[in-house]
């Protein structure tokens, strides 16, 4: 089993059935002590009904309330290949600031759609976002196919309208899978009433996502801070892509000088003769002094620019105007700035483009921008390197939009 | 006559701690017009008994159930864990009856009560109720429909059924219970808390009544009693510091409620149920009566101050009183430290009463009205629970069964006090009970309303 | 790269990221397995040498091992130690004999602390809480904005994306920020067996007995267990499945009910 856990979240309508799925997923799996499960069971049963997976979800988050600790179940669940996590992601329009931290958390997402219900404005939005924040590994699951009859026909239909709702938003999704969770088809166990569906059930999608791997991109190193240990200046960072080596030139962005690297160190622990992706360590370096912000590289494969061209969500209650000032924060670089031009906005959940040059951001909407830096910035597409390729835009102090940089 | 074709919609608008007197005065003040357009239309506003003890857990237990303690089994906010002095906090697991949103909805499961029993066969039960901030409602049970808790709620996602309605509630910042601990240091922030809790209970009345699907509408507010607690002196007073600001909190509640009306009978096209009740009445407190002190003057009750709340009872004790004046005689077998042998309890009451008859103030005002035994008050297989002795007060004088206190009269911050003969109701006219109305018979009125056999046309 | 590397490295990379917008920083420090580890993983952060001081809030009731450990290690690694107290009700005798339990956390915990970032005029505190402990933590963030009543407004968070943290805002009066919340319990008792962190013995299985989680002594008491070292008692983890803080959920609620009823009047 692979010791690192994916961490996923469950996206879709309020009512599309996330409960009842997370049930399912947790039951199937055998993720659940034997003992809650009689508890529930008799629990369900003293109320007069069958075993309902959507209960399964609410007594375990009652248990979590009352602060049952150990990391059985819950919001984890087990298969042979590994253990996922599910992210909190309030699915309320009200909690758009929630959904989104929730989600940018996640390395895949489960999209829920109700085939009774079709393709819900919350549905859109939601796909927007996924879009928006560069979740490329999303499985879409047409739900409650028990009430369609598992018709083929019906999930034709309504796969047709999700595709062409998807490719508006350059999402291609892994796989559209019939299921209905509170039967459990296509969950865990291949359907025998969807024996149409040819596809995988919901587990082996899963299984088959990947942790993202970014190690074999080339170096990209964000320095954090500057210390004096024993008298000696280090700057201490993160490998954001790539291998830091001991003994390696590297160009010192965005300014292009260069430097060698002449230490790499962990506190107690031996001088490292490198440092992998995700490492957080410090350094010392032959060449002039660092500074936070700064991105060591071994070749210079990053954008060095003062404009970002992007699509930004904006996650606040308050409109933007055009010309308010902002700050720019990617990865540890800090720049002011503002938005140039905003050269579309549009309503997620409609998808249609409200309005080309325009003057300001509505709350919970999304816009084509031209970002205008005051100093120089190092950044990447998204997809190369996802540290360097994604952003916040704070105003007064608050995180006010996201984007990637695509 | 029974309309088969309706669809009967029924909107109960609980308004706790507001009092008959004080809605009838201030309507005549002019401070209630929506209140006055209403009983012009065709309403009656009855004076209504509560139940006995007048608290709210008891009472608005007895108005869900539509039966007394001895069915329902919650005598107050505290009780004693059997065979021991332990206390804790009766919660909806503990009640013993069926509520009417189990009844209507099919999910009464095992429990049973007279009421159940009479309606049973001519239920519709598959009807969709929204029931928002009744006491004694926590933790929330799964039920058809929607249900937020009222006091005491600790935790409101365990308060609301179910999960999608907590994720509104939150969403609006809505709060189960103002801060009450605030009123005596810092009124002006509590009567903010206080206002600003009631528009959010009015903001989520207007979103459940419009979104959602639903037979029978409940939604109480609890806000009066709060205020009333602490500052009832100003409902009359208009010398009274707090006396405009309390009339215009009440002039809000009739704004909310003429609205909530003109919208049920839009939507009902006038055929609907529309009623407003209290659990208990309220008047002004002039003293606090400690009766664990007068038990313990009386050579009653012993304590032991080492420990903590009712494991204080220390041996040799023959009685004690748990909030507000429930009296419990310590019977052997009853209590681990019981010194009262079965056939000894009728000489202790006997004693307790004559001690508790002649309990007068300082100006000879006599301090108790009424002393019940539980055979008179509690029918049911929670009777045996409940208390021996139950007071009821004279009007100003509140009665606690605090352990704290060494002196038997006292004054503290709270201006209000409940009142069992002055709760209110608002009926349609045509609904004729023949006696004074008592808040275990509302159950029995909005059943008949979604029963096949309904014995009135509204 | 290993598990526990992976969370030892977000735990630094968040340490290092407050540090840097906070130099009015402070940890707080419960002598706990939670707080020593992240006591631990300061240390690594900053190489050896913790830049800023770290807080014990003495309520008084502490277990005695817990106070020597606390002295030991205080002087071991060179730590700035701030010791908290609420003089006034310690010397007024607060305890939890005294008043509702609830008062006494209030007065001796909280109030406590108020005084002390007040008086050290702090902006900042880095707290050992993990997302698995309680319900409601799954709703924190990393950095977490509080007003002077220590109020977490957790419907009205900023957003917190990929790991970019909101750090600034003129009407906050500190930030708690948390390090290892992304860490479960299996996960700390795992990473103080891999870097071998000294822990207090009170954990540690005495006849048949010893503490899942410490504080102060009349308020704690050891569960059944024979775990009498770290691997024991991950393997005790990871069998078991009764909850750390099972018994003290329902207290919770019950304080709650009890001050609430006490406000009007009752009890």
């Amino acid at each position: 089993m692979e010791e690192r856990s994916l961490h996923i979240v469950i996206v879709g309508h309020v009512d599309h059935g996330k409960s009842t799925l997370v049930g399912r997923l947790i039951y199937d799996t055998g993720s659940l002590p034997p003992e809650k499960l009689e508890e529930i069971r008799k629990a369900s049963e003293l109320q007069g009904r069958e075993l309902e997976f959507a209960y399964i979800m609410d007594n375990l988050e009652e248990e979590r309330k009352k602060g049952i600790t150990i990391d059985i179940a819950h919001t984890f669940f087990m298969t042979k290949k590994r253990r996922y996590v599910i992210i909190d992601a309030p699915g309320h329009k009200e909690f758009l600031k929630n959904m989104i931290s929730g989600t940018s958390q996640a390395e895949a997402a489960l999209l829920l759609i109700d085939i009774s219900q079709g393709i819900q404005e919350q549905t859109r939005r939601h796909c927007y976002i996924l879009s928006l924040l560069g979740v490329r590994q999303i499985a879409v699951l047409v739900n409650k196919m028990d009430l369609a009859g598992y018709r083929e026909e019906s999930f034709n239909e309504i796969r047709n309208e999700i595709e062409i709702l998807l490719k508006g938003l350059k999402i291609i999704p892994s796989y559209i899978i019939p299921v209905s969770a509170s039967k459990g088809e296509n969950v865990a166990l291949r359907s025998e009433k969807l024996t149409w569906y040819k596809g995988p059930t919901i587990l082996e999608a899963l299984d088959n996502f990947d942790t993202l791997k970014i190690e074999d991109k080339g170096l990209r190193f964000a320095v954090q801070d500057l210390y004096t240990v024993v008298g000696e200046p280090v700057a201490v960072g993160r490998v954001e892509a790539g291998v830091l080596r001991k003994g390696q030139d590297v160009f010192v962005l965005p300014e292009k000088r260069k430097a060698r690297i002449t230490k790499i160190k962990k506190y107690l622990e031996e001088d490292m003769p490198f440092a992998a992706t995700g490492d957080c360590v410090g350094i010392r370096i032959e060449g002039p002094g660092l500074k936070r912000g700064q991105i060591l590289s071994d070749k210079i494969l990053s954008t060095i620019t003062d404009t970002i061209h992007a699509n930004i969500f904006w996650m606040v209650d308050k409109e933007y105007r055009l010309g308010t000032p902002i700050i720019f924060r990617c990865a540890t670089q800090e720049v002011k700035g503002s938005i140039r031009k905003i050269l579309k906005r549009f309503d997620p959940a409609s998808i249609e483009v409200v309005e080309h040059n325009a003057t300001t951001i509505k709350p919970a909407e999304v816009a084509e921008v031209e970002i205008g830096l005051e100093a120089m910035v190092t950044v990447d597409n998204f997809f190369e390197v996802p540290e360097l390729g994604r952003f916040v835009l704070e105003h007064a102090g608050y995180p006010v939009a996201g984007g990637i940089i695509v | 006559m029974i309309h088969m074709n309706d669809t009967p919609k029924l909107l109960v608008i609980g308004l706790d701690g507001v009092p008959y007197t004080l809605i009838t005065d201030y309507i005549e003040k002019g401070y209630l017009p929506n209140f006055k357009k209403i009983l012009s239309g065709g309403f009656r506003l009855h004076q209504m008994d509560a139940s006995i003890p007048d608290v709210s857990s008891t009472s608005w237990t007895s108005f869900m159930t539509g039966v007394n303690p001895g069915e329902h089994g919650i005598f107050g906010f505290m009780d004693l864990r059997p065979g021991s002095y332990k206390i804790y906090f009766p919660s909806s697991r503990d009640i013993q009856a069926p509520t009417i949103w189990d009844i209507i909805g099919g999910t009464v499961n095992n429990r049973n009560s007279a009421l159940y029993g009479a309606y049973k066969t001519s239920i519709n039960n598959r009807l969709r109720s929204i029931v928002l901030n009744i006491p004694q409602t926590y933790p929330a049970a799964p039920m058809n429909g929607i249900l937020t808790a009222g006091f005491v709620c600790p935790d409101l996602k365990k308060g609301t059924y179910p999960e999608y309605a907590y994720n509104y509630l939150e969403s609006i910042g809505y709060v189960p219970d103002v801060d009450a601990a605030k009123a005596a240091e810092e009124p002006d922030l509590f009567l903010k808390e206080v206002f600003s809790a009631l528009e959010k209970r009015a903001l989520a009345y207007d979103y459940f009544f419009d979104n959602e699907s639903w037979d029978l509408f409940i939604g109480v507010i609890t806000e009066t009693d709060r205020l009333h607690h602490f500052f009832f002196d100003a409902a009359r007073d208009q010398g009274h510091k707090y006396h405009d600001l309390f009339v215009s909190f009440y002039k809000r509640i009739d704004e909310i409620i003429g609205r909530l009306f003109t919208r049920f009978m839009d939507k009902t096209g006038g055929m609907g149920l529309f009623m407003t009740m209290s659990d208990h009445g309220f008047t002004v407190l002039r003293q606090e009566v400690y009766i664990n002190s007068l038990l313990r003057e009386g050579g009653f009750l012993k304590i032991n101050k080492q420990k903590e709340y009712f494991e204080q009872i220390d041996t040799g004790t023959k009685a004690f009183c748990m909030d507000p004046a429930r009296i419990y005689v310590n019977l052997e077998g009853r209590y681990p430290l019981g010194s009262v042998s079965a056939p000894g309890k009728k000489d202790v009451i006997r004693e307790l009463k004559d001690m508790l008859v002649s309990l007068a103030d300082n100006n000879g005002n006599p301090v108790i009205n009424t002393i019940c035994e539980n055979g008179d008050l509690y029918q049911g297989p929670s009777s045996d629970k409940g208390p021996d002795l139950v007071c009821l007060a004279n009007d100003g004088f509140d009665l606690k069964g605090t352990l704290k206190k060494e002196e038997v009269f006292g004054k503290g911050q709270f201006s209000g006090m409940h009142t069992r003969y002055d709760a209110h109701c608002i009926l349609p006219g045509n609904i004729e009970m023949g006696v004074r109305l008592h808040i275990e018979n509302l159950a029995g009125i909005i059943l008949n309303y979604f029963s096949k056999e309904r014995t009135w046309n509204t | 790269m290993e598990h526990l590397t992976i969370l030892e490295n977000k735990s630094i990379f968040i340490i290092r990221e407050a540090y840097y917008r906070f130099k009015d920083i402070a940890m707080l420090w419960s002598v706990g397995k939670d707080s020593t580890t992240l006591l631990w993983l300061c240390r690594k952060a900053f190489f050896g040498q913790i830049p800023f001081p770290v807080i014990h809030i003495d309520t008084t009731y502490k277990f005695p091992e817990m106070y020597r450990f606390r002295d030991e290690y205080a002087k071991k690694w060179g730590l700035n130690l701030i010791v908290g107290r609420n003089e006034g009700q310690i010397e007024a005798a607060m305890g939890p004999g005294k008043g509702s339990k609830l008062d006494c956390c209030n007065e001796l915990k909280t109030n406590a602390l108020k005084e002390t970032i007040g008086k050290y005029g702090l902006k900042a505190l880095l707290l050992g809480i993990r997302r698995d402990e309680h319900g409601i933590r799954a709703k924190e963030r990393v950095f977490s904005p509080r007003d002077e009543n220590f109020k977490w407004d957790y419907e009205n968070q900023p957003a917190e994306l990929w790991d970019q943290y909101k750090s600034t805002a003129a009407e906050d009066n500190h930030f708690r920020v948390h390090p290892i919340l992304h860490m479960t319990e299996l996960d700390i008792w795992r990473y103080i067996k891999r870097e071998n962190i000294p822990m207090s013995e009170l954990y540690f299985s005495k006849e048949g007995k010893r503490y899942r989680s410490i504080g102060c002594a009349p308020c704690c008491s050891p569960i059944e267990s024979n775990a009498s070292s770290v691997d024991e008692i991950i393997s005790e983890l990871e069998t078991s499945n009764t909850s750390e803080r099972s018994g003290r959920a329902q207290d919770k609620e019950d304080a709650y009910t009890m001050q609430k009823l006490r406000s009007l009047g009752y009890m």
